[in-house]
Protein backbone atom coordinates (compact mmCIF):
# COMPACT_ATOMS: atom_id res chain seq x y z
CA UNK A 1 0.00 0.00 0.00
CA UNK A 2 1.60 3.27 -1.05
CA UNK A 3 1.55 6.48 0.97
CA UNK A 4 -1.22 7.96 -1.12
CA UNK A 5 -3.54 5.10 -0.33
CA UNK A 6 -2.56 5.17 3.33
CA UNK A 7 -3.29 8.88 3.44
CA UNK A 8 -6.70 8.10 1.99
CA UNK A 9 -7.21 5.52 4.73
CA UNK A 10 -6.24 8.11 7.32
CA UNK A 11 -8.75 10.55 5.83
CA UNK A 12 -11.35 7.78 5.91
CA UNK A 13 -10.79 7.44 9.64
CA UNK A 14 -11.61 11.11 9.98
CA UNK A 15 -14.65 10.86 7.74
CA UNK A 16 -12.94 13.06 5.19
CA UNK A 17 -12.63 10.61 2.31
CA UNK A 18 -14.98 10.69 -0.65
CA UNK A 19 -16.83 7.67 -1.99
CA UNK A 20 -14.40 7.16 -4.84
CA UNK A 21 -11.51 6.97 -2.40
CA UNK A 22 -13.35 4.43 -0.24
CA UNK A 23 -14.08 2.37 -3.32
CA UNK A 24 -10.43 2.52 -4.36
CA UNK A 25 -9.35 1.36 -0.91
CA UNK A 26 -11.79 -1.52 -0.77
CA UNK A 27 -10.75 -2.69 -4.20
CA UNK A 28 -7.09 -2.69 -3.26
CA UNK A 29 -5.71 -6.18 -3.78
CA UNK A 30 -4.10 -6.68 -0.36
CA UNK A 31 -7.06 -6.19 1.99
CA UNK A 32 -5.11 -7.70 4.88
CA UNK A 33 -2.73 -4.77 4.71
CA UNK A 34 -5.60 -2.28 4.63
CA UNK A 35 -7.25 -4.05 7.51
CA UNK A 36 -4.03 -4.21 9.55
CA UNK A 37 -3.31 -0.52 9.09
CA UNK A 38 -6.91 0.43 9.88
CA UNK A 39 -6.85 -1.76 13.00
CA UNK A 40 -3.64 -0.20 14.33
CA UNK A 41 -4.89 3.35 13.77
CA UNK A 42 -8.21 2.51 15.39
CA UNK A 43 -6.26 1.06 18.30
CA UNK A 44 -4.37 4.33 18.70
CA UNK A 45 -7.62 6.28 18.42
CA UNK A 46 -9.23 4.12 21.10
CA UNK A 47 -6.22 4.51 23.35
CA UNK A 48 -6.39 8.27 23.00
CA UNK A 49 -10.05 8.25 23.91
CA UNK A 50 -9.82 5.61 26.63
CA UNK A 51 -12.45 3.47 24.93
CA UNK A 52 -10.51 0.24 25.15
CA UNK A 53 -9.91 0.63 28.86
CA UNK A 54 -13.57 0.26 29.77
CA UNK A 55 -13.74 -3.03 27.96
CA UNK A 56 -10.39 -4.56 28.63
CA UNK A 57 -11.61 -7.95 27.53
CA UNK A 58 -12.06 -6.70 24.00
CA UNK A 59 -8.92 -4.71 23.42
CA UNK A 60 -8.84 -2.75 20.18
CA UNK A 61 -6.40 -5.36 18.90
CA UNK A 62 -8.81 -8.23 19.54
CA UNK A 63 -9.99 -9.95 16.40
CA UNK A 64 -13.72 -9.68 16.93
CA UNK A 65 -14.43 -9.90 13.23
CA UNK A 66 -12.96 -13.41 12.94
CA UNK A 67 -15.47 -14.60 15.53
CA UNK A 68 -18.26 -12.70 13.82
CA UNK A 69 -17.56 -14.34 10.45
CA UNK A 70 -17.23 -17.71 12.09
CA UNK A 71 -20.70 -17.31 13.55
CA UNK A 72 -22.17 -15.94 10.35
CA UNK A 73 -20.68 -18.76 8.32
CA UNK A 74 -22.12 -21.29 10.72
CA UNK A 75 -18.91 -22.16 12.52
CA UNK A 76 -18.55 -22.74 16.23
CA UNK A 77 -18.23 -19.73 18.54
CA UNK A 78 -14.62 -18.77 19.10
CA UNK A 79 -14.38 -17.48 22.62
CA UNK A 80 -13.22 -19.79 25.34
CA UNK A 81 -16.26 -19.00 27.41
CA UNK A 82 -18.52 -20.02 24.57
CA UNK A 83 -16.86 -23.39 24.63
CA UNK A 84 -17.46 -23.58 28.37
CA UNK A 85 -21.07 -22.57 27.90
CA UNK A 86 -21.50 -25.09 25.11
CA UNK A 87 -20.07 -27.80 27.34
CA UNK A 88 -22.38 -26.88 30.18
CA UNK A 89 -25.31 -26.79 27.78
CA UNK A 90 -24.34 -30.23 26.52
CA UNK A 91 -24.34 -31.50 30.06
CA UNK A 92 -28.01 -30.53 30.28
CA UNK A 93 -28.77 -31.65 26.77
CA UNK A 94 -27.83 -35.30 27.21
CA UNK A 95 -30.51 -36.06 29.82
CA UNK A 96 -33.01 -34.17 27.69
CA UNK A 97 -32.03 -36.17 24.62
CA UNK A 98 -32.30 -39.38 26.63
CA UNK A 99 -35.78 -38.39 27.81
CA UNK A 100 -36.89 -37.59 24.27
CA UNK A 101 -35.47 -40.88 23.03
CA UNK A 102 -37.35 -42.69 25.80
CA UNK A 103 -40.55 -40.86 24.89
CA UNK A 104 -40.06 -41.82 21.25
CA UNK A 105 -39.57 -45.47 22.11
CA UNK A 106 -42.72 -45.42 24.24
CA UNK A 107 -44.54 -43.48 21.53
CA UNK A 108 -43.27 -45.93 18.97
CA UNK A 109 -44.76 -48.79 20.92
CA UNK A 110 -48.06 -46.99 21.25
CA UNK A 111 -47.95 -45.96 17.61
CA UNK A 112 -47.48 -49.49 16.42
CA UNK A 113 -51.09 -50.07 17.39
CA UNK A 114 -52.08 -47.67 14.65
CA UNK A 115 -52.71 -49.60 11.48
CA UNK A 116 -53.33 -48.72 7.92
CA UNK A 117 -56.19 -50.56 6.30
CA UNK A 118 -54.16 -51.03 3.15
CA UNK A 119 -51.00 -52.91 4.15
CA UNK A 120 -51.27 -54.47 7.58
CA UNK A 121 -48.67 -57.05 6.65
CA UNK A 122 -45.98 -54.37 6.40
CA UNK A 123 -46.15 -53.37 10.05
CA UNK A 124 -43.56 -55.12 12.09
CA UNK A 125 -44.07 -56.14 15.69
CA UNK A 126 -43.04 -53.32 18.10
CA UNK A 127 -40.50 -55.41 19.94
CA UNK A 128 -38.59 -56.37 16.85
CA UNK A 129 -39.02 -53.22 14.80
CA UNK A 130 -36.33 -51.08 16.37
CA UNK A 131 -33.31 -53.24 15.64
CA UNK A 132 -34.74 -54.12 12.24
CA UNK A 133 -35.27 -50.48 11.43
CA UNK A 134 -31.75 -49.63 12.53
CA UNK A 135 -30.36 -52.38 10.35
CA UNK A 136 -32.50 -51.25 7.45
CA UNK A 137 -31.45 -47.61 7.80
CA UNK A 138 -27.87 -48.75 7.48
CA UNK A 139 -28.65 -50.51 4.25
CA UNK A 140 -30.96 -47.88 2.76
CA UNK A 141 -28.11 -46.09 1.02
CA UNK A 142 -27.46 -49.23 -1.00
CA UNK A 143 -31.03 -49.51 -2.30
CA UNK A 144 -31.28 -48.33 -5.86
CA UNK A 145 -34.60 -46.94 -7.06
CA UNK A 146 -33.67 -47.65 -10.63
CA UNK A 147 -34.96 -50.83 -12.11
CA UNK A 148 -38.13 -50.97 -10.00
CA UNK A 149 -41.17 -52.41 -11.68
CA UNK A 150 -44.55 -50.62 -11.81
CA UNK A 151 -45.95 -52.47 -8.83
CA UNK A 152 -42.95 -51.53 -6.70
CA UNK A 153 -43.12 -47.89 -7.80
CA UNK A 154 -46.82 -47.70 -6.99
CA UNK A 155 -46.14 -49.24 -3.62
CA UNK A 156 -43.41 -46.78 -2.74
CA UNK A 157 -45.55 -43.84 -3.92
CA UNK A 158 -48.40 -45.06 -1.78
CA UNK A 159 -46.14 -45.27 1.25
CA UNK A 160 -44.61 -41.88 0.66
CA UNK A 161 -48.08 -40.36 0.37
CA UNK A 162 -49.22 -42.16 3.47
CA UNK A 163 -46.12 -41.02 5.30
CA UNK A 164 -46.76 -37.39 4.38
CA UNK A 165 -50.43 -37.61 5.33
CA UNK A 166 -49.62 -39.23 8.60
CA UNK A 167 -47.06 -36.56 9.45
CA UNK A 168 -49.45 -33.75 8.63
CA UNK A 169 -52.26 -35.24 10.74
CA UNK A 170 -50.48 -36.79 13.68
CA UNK A 171 -48.20 -34.18 15.20
CA UNK A 172 -45.59 -35.83 17.36
CA UNK A 173 -46.15 -39.17 15.72
CA UNK A 174 -44.12 -38.48 12.63
CA UNK A 175 -41.44 -40.92 13.63
CA UNK A 176 -43.93 -43.77 13.50
CA UNK A 177 -44.76 -42.94 9.91
CA UNK A 178 -41.07 -42.83 9.07
CA UNK A 179 -40.47 -46.13 10.75
CA UNK A 180 -43.30 -47.64 8.75
CA UNK A 181 -41.70 -46.45 5.54
CA UNK A 182 -38.39 -47.95 6.52
CA UNK A 183 -40.15 -51.20 7.36
CA UNK A 184 -41.86 -51.10 4.02
CA UNK A 185 -38.50 -50.76 2.30
CA UNK A 186 -37.13 -53.65 4.22
CA UNK A 187 -40.07 -55.88 3.59
CA UNK A 188 -40.66 -55.03 -0.05
CA UNK A 189 -37.16 -54.93 -1.41
CA UNK B 1 1.90 18.91 27.14
CA UNK B 2 -0.95 17.98 24.84
CA UNK B 3 -3.18 20.60 26.34
CA UNK B 4 -0.57 23.30 26.02
CA UNK B 5 -0.24 22.50 22.32
CA UNK B 6 -3.96 22.86 21.87
CA UNK B 7 -4.01 26.15 23.70
CA UNK B 8 -1.29 27.34 21.38
CA UNK B 9 -3.50 26.30 18.49
CA UNK B 10 -6.26 28.50 19.83
CA UNK B 11 -8.63 25.86 21.11
CA UNK B 12 -9.28 23.85 24.21
CA UNK B 13 -8.74 20.17 24.59
CA UNK B 14 -11.67 17.92 25.25
CA UNK B 15 -11.14 15.44 28.05
CA UNK B 16 -10.85 11.90 26.79
CA UNK B 17 -13.79 9.66 27.57
CA UNK B 18 -13.72 8.26 31.04
CA UNK B 19 -12.20 4.84 31.21
CA UNK B 20 -13.93 4.05 34.50
CA UNK B 21 -16.75 1.59 34.63
CA UNK B 22 -19.93 3.34 35.79
CA UNK B 23 -22.28 1.54 38.09
CA UNK B 24 -25.17 -0.23 36.48
CA UNK B 25 -28.15 2.07 36.74
CA UNK B 26 -31.16 2.68 34.58
CA UNK B 27 -29.64 5.95 33.44
CA UNK B 28 -27.16 4.14 31.24
CA UNK B 29 -29.93 3.51 28.75
CA UNK B 30 -30.24 7.21 28.23
CA UNK B 31 -26.60 7.79 27.43
CA UNK B 32 -27.20 7.97 23.73
CA UNK B 33 -24.06 8.16 21.68
CA UNK B 34 -23.18 11.60 20.46
CA UNK B 35 -21.88 10.73 17.02
CA UNK B 36 -22.41 12.80 13.96
CA UNK B 37 -23.50 11.21 10.73
CA UNK B 38 -20.46 9.51 9.35
CA UNK B 39 -20.33 9.53 5.59
CA UNK B 40 -17.64 6.89 5.70
CA UNK B 41 -19.92 4.61 7.70
CA UNK B 42 -22.74 5.08 5.23
CA UNK B 43 -20.39 4.34 2.36
CA UNK B 44 -19.21 1.20 4.10
CA UNK B 45 -22.78 0.14 4.87
CA UNK B 46 -23.67 0.48 1.20
CA UNK B 47 -20.69 -1.69 0.35
CA UNK B 48 -21.74 -4.30 2.92
CA UNK B 49 -25.21 -4.42 1.39
CA UNK B 50 -23.57 -5.18 -1.93
CA UNK B 51 -21.83 -8.13 -0.32
CA UNK B 52 -18.48 -6.54 0.49
CA UNK B 53 -17.21 -8.32 3.58
CA UNK B 54 -14.07 -6.20 3.78
CA UNK B 55 -16.27 -3.16 4.33
CA UNK B 56 -17.99 -4.83 7.27
CA UNK B 57 -14.59 -5.80 8.68
CA UNK B 58 -13.65 -2.13 8.75
CA UNK B 59 -16.86 -1.28 10.60
CA UNK B 60 -16.21 -4.04 13.13
CA UNK B 61 -12.64 -2.87 13.70
CA UNK B 62 -13.81 0.69 14.05
CA UNK B 63 -16.52 0.05 16.60
CA UNK B 64 -15.57 -3.14 18.44
CA UNK B 65 -14.05 -1.31 21.41
CA UNK B 66 -16.97 1.06 21.72
CA UNK B 67 -19.49 -1.76 21.50
CA UNK B 68 -17.54 -3.73 24.10
CA UNK B 69 -17.47 -0.65 26.27
CA UNK B 70 -21.27 -0.34 26.09
CA UNK B 71 -21.79 -4.01 26.90
CA UNK B 72 -19.32 -3.90 29.79
CA UNK B 73 -21.66 -1.46 31.55
CA UNK B 74 -24.16 -4.30 31.81
CA UNK B 75 -22.01 -7.40 31.89
CA UNK B 76 -18.91 -7.70 34.01
CA UNK B 77 -17.40 -10.91 32.78
CA UNK B 78 -14.79 -10.33 30.09
CA UNK B 79 -15.57 -13.52 28.16
CA UNK B 80 -19.25 -12.64 28.09
CA UNK B 81 -18.40 -9.12 26.91
CA UNK B 82 -16.41 -10.57 24.02
CA UNK B 83 -19.20 -13.03 23.25
CA UNK B 84 -21.92 -10.37 23.28
CA UNK B 85 -19.78 -7.98 21.25
CA UNK B 86 -19.54 -10.60 18.53
CA UNK B 87 -23.26 -11.27 18.82
CA UNK B 88 -23.99 -7.56 18.39
CA UNK B 89 -22.07 -7.45 15.13
CA UNK B 90 -23.66 -10.66 13.91
CA UNK B 91 -27.10 -9.12 14.52
CA UNK B 92 -26.02 -5.89 12.85
CA UNK B 93 -24.79 -7.74 9.78
CA UNK B 94 -28.00 -9.74 9.49
CA UNK B 95 -30.14 -6.62 9.88
CA UNK B 96 -28.01 -4.30 7.76
CA UNK B 97 -30.70 -4.09 5.08
CA UNK B 98 -33.07 -2.66 7.69
CA UNK B 99 -30.68 0.16 8.57
CA UNK B 100 -32.43 3.10 6.93
CA UNK B 101 -29.82 5.72 7.71
CA UNK B 102 -32.28 7.85 9.74
CA UNK B 103 -29.70 7.87 12.50
CA UNK B 104 -25.94 7.47 12.47
CA UNK B 105 -24.71 3.92 12.02
CA UNK B 106 -23.12 3.99 15.46
CA UNK B 107 -26.42 5.05 17.08
CA UNK B 108 -28.11 2.08 15.41
CA UNK B 109 -25.31 -0.24 16.49
CA UNK B 110 -25.47 1.17 20.02
CA UNK B 111 -29.15 0.18 20.29
CA UNK B 112 -28.38 -3.33 19.11
CA UNK B 113 -25.58 -3.61 21.67
CA UNK B 114 -27.80 -2.41 24.53
CA UNK B 115 -30.61 -4.78 23.53
CA UNK B 116 -28.19 -7.68 23.20
CA UNK B 117 -26.82 -7.03 26.68
CA UNK B 118 -30.31 -6.62 28.16
CA UNK B 119 -31.59 -9.78 26.51
CA UNK B 120 -28.60 -11.64 27.87
CA UNK B 121 -29.23 -10.39 31.41
CA UNK B 122 -32.92 -11.19 31.13
CA UNK B 123 -32.23 -14.71 29.92
CA UNK B 124 -29.72 -15.22 32.69
CA UNK B 125 -32.12 -14.00 35.36
CA UNK B 126 -34.71 -16.49 34.14
CA UNK B 127 -32.27 -19.32 34.62
CA UNK B 128 -32.94 -21.15 37.88
CA UNK B 129 -30.25 -20.65 40.48
CA UNK B 130 -29.77 -24.38 40.77
CA UNK B 131 -28.71 -24.61 37.16
CA UNK B 132 -25.59 -22.49 37.60
CA UNK B 133 -22.57 -24.67 37.20
CA UNK B 134 -19.16 -24.20 38.75
CA UNK B 135 -17.86 -22.21 35.81
CA UNK B 136 -20.70 -19.70 36.24
CA UNK B 137 -20.49 -19.62 39.99
CA UNK B 138 -16.86 -18.57 39.74
CA UNK B 139 -17.97 -15.41 38.01
CA UNK B 140 -20.46 -14.30 40.66
CA UNK B 141 -19.63 -11.68 43.23
CA UNK B 142 -22.04 -11.34 46.15
CA UNK B 143 -24.48 -13.36 44.11
CA UNK B 144 -25.28 -10.36 41.96
CA UNK B 145 -22.50 -9.07 39.83
CA UNK B 146 -20.13 -10.89 37.63
CA UNK B 147 -16.54 -10.41 38.57
CA UNK B 148 -14.42 -7.98 36.60
CA UNK B 149 -11.45 -10.08 35.65
CA UNK B 150 -9.20 -7.46 34.11
CA UNK B 151 -5.85 -8.97 34.96
CA UNK B 152 -2.95 -6.99 36.48
CA UNK B 153 -0.93 -7.87 33.36
CA UNK B 154 -3.53 -6.26 31.16
CA UNK B 155 -3.65 -3.17 33.34
CA UNK B 156 0.13 -2.92 33.19
CA UNK B 157 0.11 -3.38 29.44
CA UNK B 158 -2.50 -0.67 29.10
CA UNK B 159 -0.42 1.74 31.20
CA UNK B 160 2.68 0.99 29.15
CA UNK B 161 0.79 1.64 25.94
CA UNK B 162 -0.62 4.88 27.30
CA UNK B 163 2.84 6.10 28.32
CA UNK B 164 4.31 5.14 24.97
CA UNK B 165 1.48 6.93 23.23
CA UNK B 166 2.08 10.13 25.19
CA UNK B 167 5.80 9.95 24.38
CA UNK B 168 5.09 9.36 20.71
CA UNK B 169 2.78 12.36 20.57
CA UNK B 170 5.28 14.54 22.42
CA UNK B 171 7.96 13.54 19.95
CA UNK B 172 5.92 14.69 16.95
CA UNK B 173 6.98 17.87 15.16
CA UNK B 174 4.89 20.81 16.23
CA UNK B 175 2.85 21.19 13.02
CA UNK B 176 1.96 17.50 12.91
CA UNK B 177 1.05 17.37 16.60
CA UNK B 178 -1.26 20.39 16.42
CA UNK B 179 -3.19 19.06 13.44
CA UNK B 180 -3.40 15.56 14.92
CA UNK B 181 -4.63 16.67 18.35
CA UNK B 182 -7.13 19.13 16.95
CA UNK B 183 -8.58 16.27 14.99
CA UNK B 184 -8.41 13.54 17.64
CA UNK B 185 -9.35 15.41 20.80
CA UNK B 186 -11.51 18.19 19.43
CA UNK B 187 -12.99 16.31 16.51
CA UNK B 188 -12.56 19.30 14.23
CA UNK B 189 -13.02 18.88 10.50
CA UNK B 190 -10.06 19.27 8.17
CA UNK B 191 -11.57 22.52 6.99
CA UNK B 192 -11.71 23.97 10.52
CA UNK B 193 -8.19 22.79 11.29
CA UNK B 194 -6.97 24.38 8.08
CA UNK B 195 -8.57 27.67 9.14
CA UNK B 196 -6.99 27.51 12.61
CA UNK B 197 -3.55 26.50 11.38
CA UNK B 198 -3.80 28.77 8.35
CA UNK B 199 -2.81 26.18 5.80
CA UNK B 200 -4.52 24.32 2.91
CA UNK B 201 -6.82 21.38 3.63
CA UNK B 202 -4.50 19.07 1.70
CA UNK B 203 -1.70 20.00 4.10
CA UNK B 204 -3.89 19.20 7.10
CA UNK B 205 -4.76 15.86 5.59
CA UNK B 206 -1.12 15.09 4.96
CA UNK B 207 0.00 16.22 8.43
CA UNK B 208 -2.58 14.11 10.20
CA UNK B 209 -1.60 11.10 8.14
CA UNK B 210 2.09 11.61 8.89
CA UNK B 211 1.37 12.08 12.59
CA UNK B 212 -0.64 8.85 12.69
CA UNK B 213 2.06 7.03 10.82
CA UNK B 214 4.76 8.26 13.20
CA UNK B 215 2.75 7.30 16.30
CA UNK B 216 2.00 3.91 14.77
CA UNK B 217 5.69 3.27 14.07
CA UNK B 218 6.55 4.37 17.61
CA UNK B 219 3.96 2.07 19.16
CA UNK B 220 4.36 -0.74 16.62
CA UNK B 221 6.05 -3.39 18.79
CA UNK B 222 3.76 -2.69 21.74
CA UNK B 223 0.64 -2.84 19.57
CA UNK B 224 1.77 -6.14 18.08
CA UNK B 225 2.47 -7.50 21.55
CA UNK B 226 -0.97 -6.37 22.68
CA UNK B 227 -2.59 -8.04 19.68
CA UNK B 228 -0.86 -11.33 20.34
CA UNK B 229 -2.18 -11.48 23.92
Amino acid sequence: MDDRLRETLSAMMDDEADELAVRRLLSFSDQDEVRGQWQRWQHIHDLMHGTGAAADSVSPAADVSAGVWQRLDGGAPTSEHNAIRATSRQRWHWPAVAMIAMALVVGFGAGSGWQSAGEPELIAAPASTEPNAAATVASVSEVSLQGLDDRQRQQIHRYLLEHAQHNSVGAGRGSVGYARLVSADAGGY
Amino acid sequence: MMHSILKQAGTQATEPASAGKPSMTSSIDQTAPDQGDSQTDLQLVRKVRNGDRAAFDLLVLKYQSRVASIISRYVFDSHEVMDLTQETFVKAFRAIDRFRGDSAFYTWLYRIAVNTAKNYLEARSRRPLGSADSADAENYDDGQRLRDIASPEKLLQRDQLQQALNKAIDALPEELRSAFLLREYDGLSYEDIARILECPIGTVRSRIFRARDAVDRHLGPLLNHSASN
